[in-house]
Order: structure tokens, then sequence, then C-alpha cells
């Protein structure tokens, strides 16, 4: 009878967290023709569309970028707030445009038309509707805004959702081509949107024409590192750098695992360990030849080391269950000291969450190495930013160009009046300076603490940690001892759609679960090879192998 | 036979069998029943004893853990058992934000007209079906049944919602969910079973259907009444999902399960994978307490309202009869 | 009077199962439900060759008995415990206390049972610093089963017994009294007065339950399915979502769920026979 009764809450809670991948094919309604399926960007089509690159000299930070490869950069530091906040834009951008956008937010939505976006539309020259949109569930909002064919002026859609949302589909049909206005030296009109690196604009590249706008792009895109807690590393006398291979991590598994007193040495740390294998993000090309990452033995080596990882006892029980949503509270409270993560965790307001269970505590993360100690450390570059925005496709030109000058004020660089205006909005209303640092009254954290304007556009990122800059100095100094390692991975950066049945043998479902299973211990390595041929002959892995060679690799080449 | 229809109410245990004016303890027997042994006594206490320790024990992690400072929480490395360090600041949050109380009043408004509306077309429909001679009723009663285990899906439902206007509109979030085909099946179940004699009768006095439910199909189930309004009642109260579908962006017409939502949502759903340039006000999720005090703050509305459903379990029922 | 209702469902309902063609197509979202290529019953055909598949029914049938042997009769047993407590007041409290599980997200019912039972739980903290060795419950495939009925059955119990509650409070009380003074003990009121009292209740229900024997809930699976592996966790509905929806392979997963929804009306049709072999209603009088 608790299902019965259940039905109603099922439709409630649990679609939340499935239906929504089922509004994907809402698209469908508003047909955006099959033309830009199976499309790829090519080099050619790419040099064409991309906008110049005109770095900003104007505020010159504290830690500077430091270049590692070919779009491969650390983000510069500020230690302190810059004092003289120098204006980059002159006038007012708009000219009384009135224009609805939405974005996505993960936190409180601020009260509708507040003092802080009246003063930010009269900054701006124009009536920008803002209308944030609850983060956790905006994949499922955005298929429905497009099926009703009601999106707004301006929109957010960030890229890891680029195949829920077809974005791919979406633009030239109901996304705006930007390619006029922003290619080449065009861009050079919006000097501070000319100053966010190129390989940023590629992500918003579909079909060689231009569409997206970066935000919170960066030369430094990793898919996630291994981090340690580095105050109690030192309080055990543990130098990191004694970690020069996946045996060396290994041991560490047995000198930090206490069970009896609640300490376990791992998190779950595979899905950012096992390229340290040698295995590709993905894909890789052996001698001409395209060989997908379950083919390849490193992949398997990695599996397994992962699997001994857990069948040691080395991994927080909690971990091995699923439960990913405390894994910060379990290494904060060092139930856990060794976890891995995006870079996006380490900043200010972890240093506060985990002082706040204790007062010594600090972050720190391993240098990338290679599992067998003796290769040369790399690790994949993921795309240049993750979150883009687009302008729909029926503004008018001139409506455009205000849109693109209003973008341009609000990727003003880090430090900038207009900066400071978009993060901490009016000095002596919404904000004060504190030490030197701006520091949001209660007005100005109901208002503008919860970013809006950033999803629309940003400068490239910069770090930094008011009051406690030990944070920023750890996190690029960390950075600037790793960019070289940065590699870009096969087909990197280059917007690839493929058709259903190839979508299918992508995602590889039934790999990927008997794979979860092993490294949790649960399985044998021998088990995911079994998995692996099955989906190789009637889960389409082989068709999958050959579309992508003959359609991207012989068509496109690489992408690195 | 007169025409007047009056319905006797006698009630059950509480003030049976004479209707004293005399206010009996709460827990004195009807004079019919034996009384309890010792051993049976014990085996209930203790079997009720053990099952309220299994729910109040969780009870109690959620409201300690809601009113634990963050410290605390990650002392205990996620839900807190025992108090340490106890503060207000999650509800403080919560409750001086004043979409909230926009949200609060949504909520009643929606729950309120809602029930009533889910309620009107409920009861009409399982009386409807109830009278076996009706019109077509077996096969009425087949279309119910198919929609509870036959759905087009989530799209068609929403194009076809739209299709009719309904985006951005308040009735999308009653009409599409007004109907639980199972609360209208429990409904006829008890209607059925409303002595059929009492109904010929009023018949033969010549009322109609509209007069039958309303004066002796209603009056003598008000247990069940009470159970169906709390079932809609509460899935009003809970929804989000159509907020979702039909109105994402209109956050002054957010209910406020939606919105409490948004607080436990803060920074989840976020790929921290590449999130490497991201502000510090959104990188960070909701901390644990703030999470359970939204549990907490969704329950109270129920402890409120739950007595006033209780109280239909035990004044009894109507034992109907015809006096003439 | 059946009108209103019915023209809610026939709009909100029936009108949205143009959706189901997607089951018989190629269905790709680019192109639109309306001009997807058509794949007869090539869908069909996939899911019945797929040992996935029929894992994930395997599980979600044998899933289900045990909830029924388990879990249904529970609410009812609390329903007739909790009516024979004379003591109002006890009464009324553990009725507005029991029912509140209900009202807990999957997710925190499921962290307050890693909290508890988890390998680094309260339970096992104790038993490993007194050397008696862990108890593997939370991840163990073989016992999961009951582990998702007992989460079952703490969370549901106590809403489940509130419709039996207002058919408890249905009975006329003359019955009892008419039977006390005939001699009937409390063990012959019950079994002569109060069962057959709640017994259409009782048959509606488990004729339901039989029809929904496919459902045994989602989001309770999803959330473990890491926790014990998904041979173990795969149920039909979370088979659908990783298999269909989430891979963006609609028209499998469609097909998956109209495969679903044409077995459970036969099953609540059987059902409903079934009642009327017994001489009962089910869903309507024969």
């Amino acid at each position: 009878m608790g299902n019965e009764l259940n039905r109603r809450s099922f439709l409630n809670a649990a679609v939340s967290a499935a239906g929504l991948v089922a509004m994907g094919p809402l698209l469908s309604a508003c047909g955006g023709g099959g033309a830009q399926r199976a499309g790829v960007n090519s080099e050619a089509g790419l040099k064409a569309a991309l906008p110049a690159y005109v770095p900003n000299t104007s505020i010159q930070p504290d830690i500077p970028s430091v270049a590692g490869g070919p779009d491969a950069l650390t983000n510069p530091g500020f230690l302190k707030y810059p004092a003289n906040r120098i204006a980059t834009v002159s006038g007012v951008p708009g000219k009384g445009g009135k224009y609805s956008t939405v974005t996505p937010l993960w936190g409180t939505i601020p009260p509708a038309d507040n003092s802080f976006y009246q003063a930010m539309n009269s900054a701006l020259g124009v009536e920008l509707q803002m209308k944030p949109a609850d983060g956790n569930n905006y994949n499922t909002i955005i298929p429905t805004m497009t099926a009703a064919k009601r999106l707004p002026d301006w929109i957010q859609l960030p890229t890891w959702w680029n195949s829920q949302f077809n974005t791919g589909g979406l633009a030239g049909t109901q996304l705006a081509d930007l390619t006029p206005y922003l290619s080449g030296d065009n861009v050079k009109k919006y000097p501070n949107l000319a100053a966010i690196p190129t390989a940023a604009w590629r992500t918003g590249v579909w079909g060689d024409k231009l569409y997206g706008i970066p935000s919170f792009s960066s030369g430094f895109q990793v898919a996630g590192i291994i981090y340690y807690r580095r105050d109690i590393f030192e309080a055990k006398g543990i130098s990191p750098d004694q970690v020069k291979s996946a045996d060396d991590l290994m041991s560490l598994g047995k000198e930090l695992t206490d069970a009896k007193n609640g300490v376990w040495a791992f998190d779950d740390v595979y899905r950012y360990i096992y390229t340290a294998f040698g295995a590709p993000l993905k894909w890789k090309v052996d001698n001409g030849k395209l060989v997908h990452l379950y083919e390849t033995e490193e992949f398997y080596a990695a599996l397994d080391w992962n699997h001994r990882l857990a069948t040691a006892g080395y991994v927080h029980p909690d971990a091995l269950a699923g439960d990913n949503a405390n894994g910060n509270t379990r290494f904060y409270g060092g139930k856990t000291l060794i976890s891995s993560g995006g870079t996006g965790a380490w900043n200010l307001s972890d240093a506060q969450s985990g002082a706040a269970a204790n007062p010594n505590y600090r972050r720190g993360a391993f240098n990338i190495f290679a599992a067998d100690g003796k290769s040369a450390p790399r690790i994949d570059m993921g795309a240049g930013s993750s979150l883009m925005s687009y302008l729909n496709v029926n503004l008018k030109p001139e409506q455009i160009e205000e849109l693109l000058s209003v973008a341009n004020y609000l990727a003003a660089p880090f430090g900038s009046a207009e900066y400071t205006m978009i993060n901490y909005g009016v000095e002596g209303q919404h904000f004060t300076m504190v030490n030197g640092e701006p520091t949001h009254t209660d007005a100005g954290k109901k208002e503008v603490q919860a970013q809006t304007y950033p999803f629309l556009a940003t400068p490239a990122s910069a770090v930094s940690s008011p009051g406690n800059p030990q944070v920023t100095r750890d996190y690029t100094d960390w950075q600037a001892a790793n960019v070289k390692a940065l590699a870009k991975p096969v087909f990197w950066n280059m917007n690839i759609s493929m058709p259903q049945a190839q979508a299918t043998a992508d995602a590889a479902q039934s790999v990927e679960d008997t794979m979860k299973d092993c490294i949790h211990g649960k399985k044998k390595v021998s088990d995911v090879r079994d998995a692996v041929a099955a989906w190789k002959t009637s889960g389409g892995g082989d068709k999958l192998i050959q579309w992508t060679t003959e359609n991207v690799l012989e068509k496109h080449g690489t992408g690195q | 036979m007169t025409n007047t229809l009056t319905i006797e109410r006698t009630s059950a245990n509480a003030d049976a069998p004479k209707p004293a004016t005399r206010r009996r303890k709460p827990n004195d027997r009807a004079p019919w029943e034996e009384p309890p042994t010792p051993v049976g006594q014990a085996a209930k206490g203790l079997t009720l004893g053990v099952v309220l320790l299994i729910m109040v024990v969780p009870l109690w992690i959620v409201v300690v853990t809601s009113l634990s400072t963050q410290a605390a929480v990650t002392r205990a490395g996620g839900l807190v058992i025992w108090p340490d360090g106890i503060t207000f600041e999650a509800y403080k949050v919560m409750l001086e934000d004043v979409t909230v109380r926009n949200a609060l009043l949504v909520s009643l408004g929606i729950t309120a007209v809602g029930t009533l509306v889910s309620m009107a077309v409920s009861i009409m429909c399982a009386y409807g079906l109830s009278r076996s001679r009706s019109f077509a009723h077996r096969f009425l009663l087949t279309l119910l049944i198919v929609t509870m285990f036959v759905n087009g899906g989530l799209i068609p439902t929403f194009l076809v919602v739209t299709g009719l206007g309904g985006y951005g509109a308040w009735w999308s979030l009653i009409l599409p969910s007004a109907i639980s085909v199972f609360n209208i099946l429990v409904l006829r179940a008890f209607y059925s079973s409303t002595s059929t004699d009492l109904i010929e009768a009023a018949r033969i006095d010549g009322a109609g259907d509209w007069r039958i439910l309303w004066s002796i199909v209603m009056p003598t189930s008000r247990a069940v009444t009470a159970v169906i309004a709390l079932f809609y009642g509460v899935g009003y109260w809970n929804a989000f999902f159509n907020v979702m579908l039909y109105m994402p962006t209109d956050s002054e017409k957010w209910p406020l399960q939606y919105v409490l939502l948004t607080y436990v949502n803060r920074g989840n759903g976020m790929p921290g994978s590449i999130n490497s340039g991201f502000g510090t006000a959104f990188s960070q999720t909701a901390p644990l307490s703030l999470q359970m005090a939204v549990v907490v703050l969704t329950l109270v509305p129920l402890l409120i309202v739950y007595p006033f459903v209780q109280k239909h379990f035990r004044t009894g029922v109507l034992t109907g009869a015809i006096k003439g | 009077m059946t009108l209103p209702a019915v023209v809610l469902l026939l709009v909100f309902n029936y009108a949205p199962l143009f959706g189901l063609i997607t089951a018989f197509q190629e269905y790709d979202p680019l192109v639109g439900v309306w001009n997807s290529p058509l794949a007869g019953f090539d869908q069909f055909e996939r899911l019945f060759g797929d040992p996935l598949f029929w894992g994930a029914v395997r599980n979600t049938l044998y899933l289900s008995f045990v909830q029924l042997i388990l879990f249904f009769p529970i609410p009812i047993a609390l329903a007739l415990l909790l009516n024979s407590v004379l003591s109002q007041r006890i009464r009324n409290f553990i009725q507005s206390v029991v029912y509140l599980p209900h009202f807990f997200s999957w997710v925190l019912a499921i962290t307050i049972f890693q909290q508890m039972l988890g390998g680094a739980g309260a339970l096992n903290h104790f038993l490993r610093n007194n050397d008696i060795g862990t108890w593997d419950i939370m991840t163990n495939p073989d016992t999961f089963a009951l582990l998702v009925t007992a989460q079952v059955i703490w969370k549901e119990a106590g809403w489940g017994i509130i419709v039996f509650l207002a058919a408890l409070a249905a009975i006329n009380t003359d019955l009892y009294e008419a039977a006390a003074a005939d001699g009937a003990g409390p063990w012959r009121r019950l079994w002569h007065i109060t069962l057959p009292g709640l017994r259409g209740v009782i048959v509606l229900l488990l004729v339901l339950r039989l029809g929904n024997a496919l459902s045994v809930g989602f989001e309770q699976f999803l959330i473990q399915r890491n926790a014990v592996g998904h041979d173990a966790a795969d149920v039909l509905d979370t088979f659908s979502f990783y298999y269909g929806i989430a891979t963006g392979d609609y028209s499998y997963g469609a097909a998956a769920g109209l495969f679903k929804s044409v077995i459970s009306l036969l099953l609540i049709w059987g059902a409903n026979k079934l009642a009327h072999a017994f001489g009962e209603d089910g869903l309507y009088r024969k």
C-alpha cells in the first residue's frame, strides 16, 4: 500500500531526479531540423569564426598567470582586492532596450525587482529582467522553455548539459549566430570580451559558427584532482612529495586508515585517477588508429588498483555505499584524508567550512603523477569554459549589438569598477570596504551575493580569497607547479554531436555500472572485461568506434 | 413514514453507550469490554514502545541536526545525534527571507483551492461510481484504473498543458494533478458500504442523488472524507514538480516547497568537475543544518493539521436511522 | 456526477498518450514524435533479448513479493493494535508520530539508515570497538530485499495505517456491544466484526498492490544502486531510467515502460477476477 499512497510523492520527488533527463526530447516539438545533427567543428571553420585575443593589462594581478602548453594557462591570483577600482567601460553601454534573461542559480533566489537590479539597470542603460531559475532543476526547465517556445532574449546553457539541451540543434534555429559581430577583429569593439582567451570561445562554436559567450573561463580546466588534508599530513610528518606513483598512494592507505577511530584514508578517487595510469580520457589515437578507453590495458590497470584499494579496506564505507553527497563533510571532519574533486572545491568557503570543524584545516592536492612513477605526468584539459550564454535568434542586429555591449561591461576584469558593481553592488548600500576588501552589507547579502549577472558573461577567472590569502597562494602555487602537465585530449573542445545509436553506445551504461561495482570491490576486473566485450558487439561499441573514426577523426582530425 | 430525514448520531467508545453529559476519563472502557490481561497489556506496551522508538529517534536526529552549528555537523561527520553546539541560525536564515513568506501564502492558497477542487471532483465521481446501477460505471471505472498504470510521459503531458495555455497559469499547478484515482477508489469503497437500505429509503422519500450524497453518504463517511482530504492536501502542499515545469522563473509565484528546495539545493547539481572558476557564493552546498531545518518546516504544518483529521477517527460514526 | 473527473482524466491523462508512439519508433528528439522513423517492434525485440532487462523484471517481482508478505500486513496490524489502546492520549500521540517518516525524502531516510547501520555507522562502530567484527547490511546485495523492505516499513507503515483507522472508525459500535452481550470474547469480536469491517478496504488495496507488482519504488533504488550494485538494485523503473532516458535511448525506455503498463493492467485484471472468485468485490462488483 505504501506504493499506492506514494504515487503522488513519486511524481513529485523521484521524477525530479529522473524526469528531467527525460525532458530532452521536448526539443523535438519545436524542431531543430536534423541538419546540425552530426556536426563537428572543423579547424578552418574555427579559425574564421573565433574572435581575436587581446589581453587586458589594465589591472595587474599579484600572482601572474603562468603558461603551460598551448592554451594552458594558470589563473592569475589576487591576494588583496585592487585598491583603485578603475573603470574599463566609458559611458553607458545600453541604449534603453528591454530584455529578458534566464540564468541558473544554485542558491537562494533574490527578491524580484530589488534595488541591486535597479542599480545595475541604470549602470547598463538597459532594462534587463533577471529571471534566475533553480539551478538544480535547470535541466528540466530549459527543455520546457524550448518546447513552449519561450526562450528569453539571453540565456545561460551550461555546457555539461549540451546534449540534454541539444545546444547544437538550438544553435541557428533558436539561438543567434554571433559570428558577424565577434569573429576576428570584430571583437575589438568589445575589449573586455576580446580579453577572454580563445580556448573559451571555442566551446561556443557549433557547426563552424560562433554562438556562445563564455563565463568563468579558465586556461586551467581539468576534470578533477586528488586532494589531501594538508594540516593532518603535516602533523603526521607525511610529505605529499613522497607520492610519486600509484603504489606510493596505496601505501598511504595502510598508514592512514584507522577504522576503530572512524578514519579511512580514502574517499572515492577513481574518477580522477584513472588517467594517471596512462588511460585516455575517452579516446586515443594509436598509430593512426582510434582506440577507445575500454580497449586499453591502462584502463584495466586503473580498475584493478581501485578494486584493491576498496577491498583492502582503505576506502570509507559511506563512499563505498555510494554516498557522495557527504564527501565534503567526511573530508572536513577528518574521517577521510584523501579525496578527489574538481578544482572548484579549492576556495575560500571551503577553507571556512573546514576551519569550522578544525581551525588548522588546510586543503592540499597531490602533484599530477604517473601511476608507474616513471612516465611523464599528464592530465587532460577540459573545455575552455563550462558556462556559455546565448542570445535569442529573433533579436534584431542592433539589439544583438546592444546586448554584446552589455556583455562587454559584464566581462570587465577582476577588481575594475564594473566588476565591483556586478559582484558587490553599490558601495555604502550593498557593500562596504573592510580591511581593503569589499564586504556585503545585509542588503548586499540578500540581493547581490547570489550571483546572477555573471552567468551571462564574466572575465576569465582569477583566484582570490578575501581575508585568507593563503588559500589563493596554495591554489595558484599548485597550478603553477602542474600547468606543464596539462595536455589536450583527443577531440578536445570539438563539440561533437552524434546520432542516437552512437550516443547510447557512448554512454555505455552497462559497462559503467559494472565498473562502479568493480571499484567498490563488488565485482572483479574480469567482469568489466566481459561487460566491455558485450558492449562492443551487442551494445554498439564497435559501431561507435567506427562512426567516430569515419566522421570525426578522418574528417576533422584530433583537435589537439 | 414522514418526509423528514434525520440521522441520529451515536458515538463510539469515547462516550458510548449513553450520550451522557458526564465527561469520562479518556481511558475508560466501554462497559461491555473485558479488563485487559497483564500479559496482553505488557506485550502491547512493549510493541508500541519499540515502534515509537524506531520512529522517534530519526525525528530527534533531524531536529537536533537542524539546530546544530556547522562545526557540530562536521564533527559528527553528518547527521548529529547528541546536541553539540546549538544554534537557531538555520531557521533564522529561512524565516527572515521575504520570498519564504510570500511562498507560504502561495502554498496555503494552492493547498486550499486545490484540495477543495480535488475533493469536490473526487467525491462526486466516487459517489457516482459507488451506485452500481449508475450509467456505464464499469466502463468509467476501467477508464479511471487504466490511468493508474498507463501514462504518456512527462513530455506529452507538458505539451498538452502548455497547449491549453497553462504555462505560467495558476491552474497548471492544480488541474493536471487534481485527481488521484487511488483516492477515488478508496472513497468509493467506503461509499459502497454505506447501508443501501438507508439510501433506498431516502430515494423512496423522493431524495435525489445530490441530496443523498449530501445528507446521507457524506455524514456517514466523515472519517474517510477527512483522510482523503488529508491525502490531497498533503499532495498539494508538497508539490513542486509542476512549478518547475510551468513557472520555473516566476519566483513570486513559487510555493513554499519549491523555495525551500532552492535552499537545499544550494551548490548541488553543479558538476564540481569543471567549475574551476566559480565564485565562492555558490560553490558550497547547503549546510546540513539548513537542509534539516527545511525538513522540520515541512513537518510543522502536518503536525498542526493532523489532529483535526484524527478527531474524525474517534468522535464516532453515524449509525444512521430514519425516524418516522 | 462523474463528468468533471472524466473530463480531467481525458485531458490530462488520455490526451498525452500519443507519447506512447515513441515505443514503436527510432525516436529522435531532434526530429520529433511525428517525424521519427517507425521501428515496429524492434525496440521490444531488443528489450526481450536483453539479460539486464530480465534481471530487472526478476528483481522487481521478487521485491514485490517480499514487500507483499512482510510489509502489507503491518499497517493493518498496527492499526488494530493502536485501536485497542484505550487511553486516547497515548493513542493520539502515537498516531501523530508514526506517520511522520512518510514525509522524509528517500535521500534522508537512507542517510539515516547509513548512519545507523552503515560500515562507518553507529552499530558497526560499536561492533568494531568491541572486536566483534562488522555487520555489512547496507552494501550486501544478498540481503538487499530485506533492507529495502525494512526501509519501506519504517517510512510508510505509519502512513499506511491512516486508511485503516478510517475504516475502523466506520464500524458500527453497536455490533461490538451486541456481540459482547452474546458472550463473544475480544478475539472473536476481532475476527467476526473488526476484520469483516476492514475487508473491503483490505481487498481493494491488495488488488491494487498486485496490479502494481511491477512498481516497487524508484528513488529508493536509484540512491542505493551504487551501494549494492546494479545486479541487485535494478528494478524496472530504474532500468528504464538508466538504459532509456539517461543514455538518450528514449524509445527503448518507452518500450520498457509500455511493457510494464500492459503487464500491470493484466495483473490488476487478474487480481480483480481472483477477488471475485473469492466472493469479494475487488475494484468493482461482479
